[in-house]
């Protein structure tokens, strides 16, 4: 009480010091770099263009190829040059103009079990409805091929496996945002992404890499789940990894209630929290100001 | 004052020592708890990213979390033996005026304490335990048993699965989030507040640590229990 007084006067230059050395701090941990961000994870290859960055070429993994190697040679006749002249030369997205049956020669079991998997099953779809005449999906909307995940050009070799799993989850992300957003949120995103631990699962640990398989059938659910838990039974592959129903299938109604559910309880949890804190919060509040000015006034 | 300090002033037993120690394990529990929880879940931050990293990464962060939730635990369940032994051979009383069980007088208690925030009423008498007290304790009582609870659900999910819908374990996700984001509100706010804060016992509430109350302390704090006695 009245050592507060006395106390607080003993202090005070010492605070104002105090004071400076932590504005100080506060200063440089803002100048510090932030840290990294999923955007600065990918490519440069993000915006697929016709102009290629030779300084980033070389430091990939196909930096000691030559072009001909994967683009072929001109002379034979089979490939040609686009011609300069047309009014959509350079225009058309460079990614949709490779041949990317050109990458088996290098990478057969990869492009093998990206031909089972449903991104080629969506770019077959995709195919059989342009020949109908109903293709009008936007670009960023389209099945995607080789290129569309993998930068020819620049995706660089003897990464670590957490290094490709965070630009994996960027690059996953830009047709699937809803996906990685609840990712990241759950358990497996935090650790693996934000914590940088190798034994959490990215995306493809469960859905497989060039399968690129959705786990709605049970028996794939459990193989997956079962790779990390063994213990794991059917009973496990219904915990919600994406509690999100976007592109979920209409007559899901199953994951539909258990999401409405989950969203109800956090609602619910939220208003419980925000009564609780917000009143004892001004009841504390209330209470220490009314203390305050008892003591203000005996000390008159 | 200078008359009284000269004698030794009377002191009341207000904490027993098995008392004082669990709530120093708990301190030391559930602030081991709340780092290393919320440096999971804000983990996208510098700050946590950062702890996390000092520990060793996401696997021992996750190992000490467990590790302080059995000491916290540990103590409830210390704590409820307590309770039994209290009740069958001390033959106290766990519901009477005296005890932490809540009454509707405690509410009467509230309203008119919170008059006598706005100078309209005067303070209540209290008596051994105060509402304010009554709802820490109940709360991290209460808490602590979902906490665990839940905790167990996110621990074992393999088990539990088996046991109910998948989504439980969502749920208890969501539980175990929402009721520690309370704790930490209220027990590093408003438990700080109370009982350091507060011009009334800056700097600190040593009862809970000492064990003892003096007589003056007890006229202005707890009057009930003194008339009581």
């Amino acid at each position: 009480m009245n050592a507060f007084m006395v106390k607080s006067k003993k202090w005070l230059p010492e605070q104002k010091s105090f004071g400076r050395s932590l504005l100080f701090c506060l200063m440089l941990f803002a100048a510090l770099p932030s840290p990294r961000s999923l955007e600065a994870a990918i490519t440069p290859d993000g915006q697929p263009g016709w102009f290629v960055d030779m300084g980033l070429f070389a430091a990939s993994a196909h930096g000691t190829f030559s072009c001909e190697q994967c683009h072929g040679d001109m002379k034979q006749g089979q490939t040609m040059h686009p011609d300069s002249e047309n009014p959509t030369f350079l225009k058309a997205y460079a990614n949709r103009e490779y041949d990317y049956r050109r990458c088996q020669s290098c990478h057969r079991p990869s492009y093998e079990q990206y031909l089972e998997g449903a991104h080629a099953k969506a770019l077959l779809k995709e195919q059989t409805d342009s020949a109908v005449g109903s293709n009008t999906l936007p670009e960023s909307k389209k099945a995607p091929t080789c290129g569309s995940c993998h930068s020819g050009h620049y995706a660089r070799a003897h990464l670590s496996r957490v290094e490709i799993g965070r630009e994996m989850v960027s690059v996953c992300g830009k047709c699937h945002p809803a996906q990685t957003a609840t990712y990241l949120d759950n358990y497996h995103g935090k650790a693996a992404v934000n914590l940088g631990d190798k034994n959490a699962a990215f995306c493809t640990d469960c859905h497989g890499a060039h399968h690129s398989v959705s786990l709605k059938d049970k028996k794939t659910a459990l193989a997956a789940c079962q790779r990390c838990h063994p213990d794991a039974t059917e009973g496990f592959t219904q915990v919600v990894i994406h509690p999100t129903i976007k592109d979920l299938p209409e007559n899901d109604t199953q994951k539909r209630a258990h999401v409405a559910l989950i969203r109800v309880v956090t609602v619910l949890m939220s208003i419980l929290v925000i009564l609780v804190v917000g009143f004892f919060y001004g009841h504390s509040f209330v209470w220490l100001l009314r203390e305050l000015h008892e003591k203000l006034r005996k000390h008159k | 004052m200078t008359t009284q300090e000269k004698q030794p002033p009377e002191t009341f037993v207000r904490f027993s020592p098995l008392q004082r120690l669990l709530h120093v394990a708990v301190m030391i529990g559930f602030t081991g708890l709340a780092i290393t929880g919320f440096s999971l879940k804000f983990s996208d931050q510098w700050w946590a990213g950062g702890f996390a990293w000092l520990v060793g990464g996401a696997g021992h962060l996750a190992y000490l979390h467990r590790f302080f939730a059995v000491i916290t635990y540990g103590c409830v369940l210390v704590h409820i033996l307590w309770l039994f032994y209290f009740k069958l051979v001390l033959k106290g009383s766990i519901t009477g005026p005296q005890s932490l069980f809540p009454k509707v007088q405690d509410i009467k208690d509230m309203f008119q304490h919170m008059g006598y925030f706005f100078g309209k009423r005067r303070i209540p008498r209290f008596n051994r335990f105060t509402y304010w007290e009554k709802f820490d304790y109940l709360a991290l009582f209460l808490g602590m048993n979902t906490m665990g609870l839940t905790g167990l659900f996110l621990w074992f999910p393999e088990f539990f699965s088996t046991l109910l819908p998948g989504y439980f374990i969502n749920l208890a996700q969501v539980l175990h989030l929402y009721e520690a984001i309370l704790a930490v509100a209220l027990k590093f706010v408003v438990h700080i507040l109370t009982t350091h804060l507060r011009p009334e016992i800056f700097p600190v509430d040593k009862s809970i640590f000492n064990g003892k109350t003096t007589r003056e302390k007890m006229m202005h704090e707890h009057p009930g229990e003194l008339d009581s006695l």
